[in-house]
């Protein structure tokens, strides 16, 4: 409890927001401030770990990658990256990860929204029944909804098809997704909506005109949110596709039981995956913080 | 509000990103491994574009027919398409595909041990009508008798077979030197090696067999059966044999083995025993021969050159060796969308004469007279050991009961289960499946 | 707001969770009471996959543990999440960096994250970890057969992926408790823990309770994890509600989909009872607002 005990005054420059530290800050910075300082860089260290250590795995040569006990010191050579690209339809799968991704967050959010704002707007049972069924939904063990997709996007004809991939999670994002947006549109005064529609404007027009563009931040929240569970999603991606609409989780998944030099190349695709997406958290965690923080999680 | 250290970070995070997108020039431009062979295949263009997929897992024995397939066969309209998978990716997509009116796959690759199932439920196409017709234009009279008996069901052949896999024991010829040791023909002699190399200090666990409680523990189960003389199930009286002493002298062999093999093998399938092999950890490994080339590749482990071959030892003596024939094939979907006739010339192209000369020495090819004991490092312990191996059970329940079997057969071997109750409730699994096929 | 309206507005997303959930789950239900493969006709057997379900002891065990694992990582991602929430929270310009480091590991598909985990535990991978920790302890673990070192590396891995998203929601609501109250305690000479204690944690109670309840959602259905870091989950008591559910349904051509289904259906019944407290708070909320 040490720890918590002793910057417990940290909370109080927070609301600075970058305000650069003062000059009456700085006598403090002291013993607790490099003590808090070492145990995140720890804490930072620890998780990255794992993903740094693979990305030794794939980058030493190949009959090094995994000996035992590991080698620290190799020579790095970026093989398993040209052979992943050039022996394998790595490209596609990554276009198919994206083109879900894509197309399951626009949709969600075009869903989502309207249903969102009604539900913050319109207290009745119908609401709270509805709301307490996305939570239900929200905790659905996969399997429930996803075996039976299997057999439904059989019989539909579009088994195998990013659209498919795409609606099956625009469906089981939906629940989060309207949840998240309603608790942003509560936080919005209703009196501006009665504003809105003294002015003559019609409800669709209140929420595309007045409502939509104060809810950036919280749309971007949820839009981030919904496009990563998509990026990630490995379930039912293995379930409705087979080799058209593959997608990296997949492709990594149905690599781990590979020998050498595939297996490298598997850590490899992940790490092509990562990346990315760590860039994508450099540049969205300012957004989360701050769409969060607009209220949409009084729970 | 700008923040200096961020916009590092980031530009950071995107310049390497890019530096690993450059890898991609090129891509897609190696679909076919150097392995692969350019050979005939003719079949006449169908009417309209047409893509064949392959399902086949990936592994150095047969990357090289599917290769030559998706090489040789995408022309006149018709793109062959193989995507890399795993041999579990391989068993759970095949029960997919094979399922319902319509299947995403067009050729599968198959194998001995699970065609009666998929034969007797109609699921795979009987092949012999193509087999007449296509005989001369592939030389397909050259495959193997045996083997197409093994990928035959009810007189009908339901697999065109590529290639045989049997157990190959791989051991290192420099630690086996050093202590004067001989590749060990018998399980008390395996002991007796891997004791030796114990005592010597330097490999702690000197022997790795594929034993991964999910799936290769019921192969090694049988094989040790199998090498004491004894199926699972008597055929002509349609009784379970696990009531046998055999049975539980099989389990008892196994677990012999524990001292001397690392405390996690139960989590080890092939690649990972390859990988204790590349590495250095174990001595002695036994597994199909189709695992064999990687271990003899320089650039997997250093100790590439180290590696001697010998056949599998027998459980307690005799001929037949703790092993398992498996022969490899491809078979063709009764859903499969596309012209069966033009998938037969595919893959009957594929285990051409010229193609299967291509795939040795990584795969041992079903056709006579291709391999010989100079072939490879291993060739010759595998011709010995494709000859003694148990005969195989081609019945319907046969997979069925290995599958069914399987986590008993793993809570025996991890001590969970004592041997006596763990034979008795296999005993009782396997009668219950037969009951099925009495009737 | 006119009903009409109401419905006109929440009709997409009710149509699309309808067909897209709500169908596929009472197919989940008609197939529990059936015999059934993939692609064939089931046949109607009442009850018998319910009895078979729990009269197997898998069951058991996999409840047993799903649920342990569900109290341990919430706990800790709740703990953890609130102390590194509040030490990220007090800095200052490095505050968007340490942010993005910490953020990796919640980007990281699953299974791909699980997997370069499980390659720290690894002997056969050369797994840096297991090498530290026995070349230090002069002991060897065994973190895949091992039941408890096991439930370590899964523990470890599930809080290691979920704690980014438990710490950034709780930041959120830090940064909405009003200065001046925490001014207050202080002035009013309340000790550092005491201001945490008794001020700040009652007044983002909610953004907690927030915290809870998705991760005990995500927690229950634990399974991408579990394919890589416990290969032998079933014979060490570590498998999942849903791996078992996979076993039964999924692996190996195992062909049991309506007992599958079964277990599926006694697997929501077990989350509403747990979310029940929620669940009531949130249908009283819905009718006030």
């Amino acid at each position: 409890m040490t720890t918590l005990q002793e910057h417990g005054s940290a909370l109080e420059p927070s609301r600075s927001d970058g305000e650069p530290p003062s000059a009456k800050r700085r006598p403090r910075k002291s013993a607790h401030t490099y003590l808090v300082g070492g145990v995140l860089v720890l804490v930072c260290w620890a998780m990255v770990s794992p993903v740094l250590w693979t990305a030794m795995a794939v980058t030493k040569p190949t009959d090094v990658a995994f000996l035992n006990p590991p080698v620290f010191t190799y020579e790095p050579t970026m093989t398993a990256f040209v052979d992943l690209w050039q022996t394998t339809l790595f490209a596609d799968y990554l276009v198919n990860t994206l083109v879900v991704a894509v197309l399951s967050t626009i949709a969600a959010l075009v869903i989502g929204l309207p249903a969102a704002y009604a539900l913050s707007r319109f207290p009745s049972w119908v609401s709270a029944v509805l709301l307490v069924l996305a939570l239900v939904f929200r905790a659905l063990p996969r399997f429930a909804v996803v075996l039976p997709m299997y057999d439904l996007s059989r019989a539909l004809g579009v088994y195998d098809t990013t659209f498919a991939v795409a609606a099956a999670l625009v469906a089981i994002n939906q629940p989060f997704s309207i949840w998240l947006l309603r608790n942003f549109f509560a936080e919005i005064p209703k009196e501006l909506d009665e504003a809105a529609m003294l002015d003559g404007c019609s409800r669709l027009a209140t929420l595309r005109r007045v409502m939509i563009p104060l809810m950036g931040p919280g749309i971007l929240t949820a839009g981030i949110f919904v496009f990563l569970f998509a990026f990630q999603e490995y379930l039912t991606a293995n379930i409705l596709t087979d080799v058209s609409a593959r997608t990296v989780p997949v492709f990594i998944a149905t690599q781990l039981g590979q020998t050498l030099p595939m297996l490298q190349q598997a850590g490899a695709a992940a790490m092509l995956l990562t990346l990315p997406v760590v860039a994508f958290a450099f540049i969205a965690q300012r957004y989360l913080v701050a769409g969060l923080n607009s209220g949409s999680v009084k729970g | 509000m700008p923040q200096p250290r961020t916009t590092v970070v980031r530009a950071l995070a995107t310049t390497i990103s890019a530096a690993l997108l450059l890898t991609a020039c090129g891509a897609g431009s190696r679909t076919s491994s150097s392995t692969a062979a350019q050979v005939d295949c003719d079949f006449p263009a169908p009417s309209k574009a047409t893509s064949v997929n392959v399902l086949a897992y990936n592994s150095s024995a047969i990357d090289p027919f599917t290769n030559t397939m998706v090489k040789s066969c995408s022309k006149n309209q018709v793109t062959v398409k193989h995507e890399p998978i795993d041999f579990a990716g391989q068993v759970q997509k095949t029960t997919a595909t094979l399922a319902g009116d319509t299947g995403t796959y067009d050729v599968v690759e198959t194998y001995g041990f699970i065609i009666p199932k998929y034969a007797g439920e109609q699921k795979l196409r009987p092949l012999d009508e193509y087999v007449a017709e296509f005989d001369q234009e592939y030389g397909l009279s050259d495959i193997n008798k045996a083997m197409r008996q093994a990928m035959s069901y009810d007189g009908k052949l339901y697999g065109l077979p590529m290639q045989a896999q049997m157990y190959v024991m791989a051991y290192r010829k420099d630690v086996f030197e050093s202590l004067g040791l001989k590749p060990p023909t018998t399980f008390a002699e395996l002991r007796d090696v891997a004791g030796k190399i114990q005592q010597a200090g330097q490999i702690k666990y000197p022997v790795a067999l594929p034993l991964l409680a999910s799936s290769d523990i019921a192969t090694a189960y049988d094989s040790a059966l199998g090498s004491l003389g004894v199926d699972y199930v008597d055929a002509t009286t349609m009784t379970p044999n696990f009531d046998k002493p055999e049975a539980a002298k099989a389990f008892d062999e196994l677990r012999s083995l524990a001292p001397f093999m690392d405390p996690q093998v139960t989590t080890f399938d092939q690649p990972r025993v390859q990988q204790q092999m590349y590495n250095g950890s174990a001595a002695v490994a036994i597994m199909f021969s189709g695992r064999m080339n990687d271990l003899t590749q320089a650039s997997n482990s250093k100790f590439s050159q180290q590696f001697g071959f010998a056949p599998p030892p027998s459980v307690a003596g005799g001929d037949v060796l703790y092993n398992t024939l498996s022969v490899d094939g491809w078979s063709i979907p009764t859903n499969a969308a596309a012209d069966p006739k033009m998938l037969f010339e595919m893959i009957a192209s594929s285990v051409s004469a010229d193609a299967s000369k291509a795939s040795v020495p990584a795969a041992y090819p079903a056709r006579d007279g291709i391999v010989t004991p100079g072939s490879s490092p291993y060739a010759e312990a595998a011709q010995v050991s494709i000859g003694k191996a148990p005969p195989a059970e081609p019945h319907p329940w046969t997979s069925r009961i290995s599958n069914d079997t399987r986590t008993v057969v793993a809570d025996v071997v991890l001590g969970n289960t004592p041997v006596a109750e763990g034979t008795a409730q296999m005993q009782q699994i396997a009668a219950k499946i037969l009951a099925e096929y009495k009737k | 707001m006119r009903r009409r309206e109401f419905l006109g507005l929440i009709a997409p997303s009710v149509l699309v969770m309808g067909g897209l959930l709500v169908l596929p789950l009472y197919r989940t239900v008609e197939w529990s009471l059936q015999r059934v493969n993939y692609g064939e006709a089931g046949t109607f057997v009442g009850l018998d996959n319910y009895s078979a379900a729990l009269s197997d002891p898998r069951l058991g065990r996999a409840v047993l543990f799903t649920v342990g694992l569900t109290a341990v990582v919430v706990a800790t991602l709740i703990v953890g999440g609130y102390l590194l929430a509040v030490m990220v929270n007090g800095l200052g310009r490095s505050k968007p960096f340490v942010l993005g480091f910490l953020l990796i590991s919640y980007v990281v598909p699953n299974i791909v994250g699980a997997t370069m985990f499980s390659w720290l535990f690894d002997a056969n991978f050369g797994g840096v970890v297991n090498h530290l920790v026995s070349t230090l302890t002069g002991h060897e673990v065994l973190w895949f057969i091992d039941p408890w070192p096991n439930r370590l590396v899964i523990a470890l891995d599930t809080i290691w992926f979920m704690l980014p998203f438990s710490m950034l929601v709780i930041i959120a609501g830090l940064q909405g408790v009003p200065a001046e109250v925490i001014e207050a305690s202080r002035i009013d000479g309340a000790s550092t823990f005491r201001t945490h204690w008794s001020v700040i944690i009652p007044s983002i109670r909610g953004v907690l309770g927030f915290v809870a309840i998705i991760s005990i959602m995500d927690v229950l259905r634990t399974f991408d994890q579990l394919v890589p870091l416990s290969p032998q989950a079933t014979q060490i008591g570590n498998e999942s509600i849903m791996l078992y559910i996979y076993n039964v349904a999924f692996q190996d051509g195992g062909q049991q989909l309506g007992l599958g289904s079964a277990i599926n259906v006694l697997l929501i019944l077990l989350i509403v009872i747990l979310l029940y407290p929620f669940i009531r708070g949130i249908a009283k909320e819905a009718r006030q607002a």
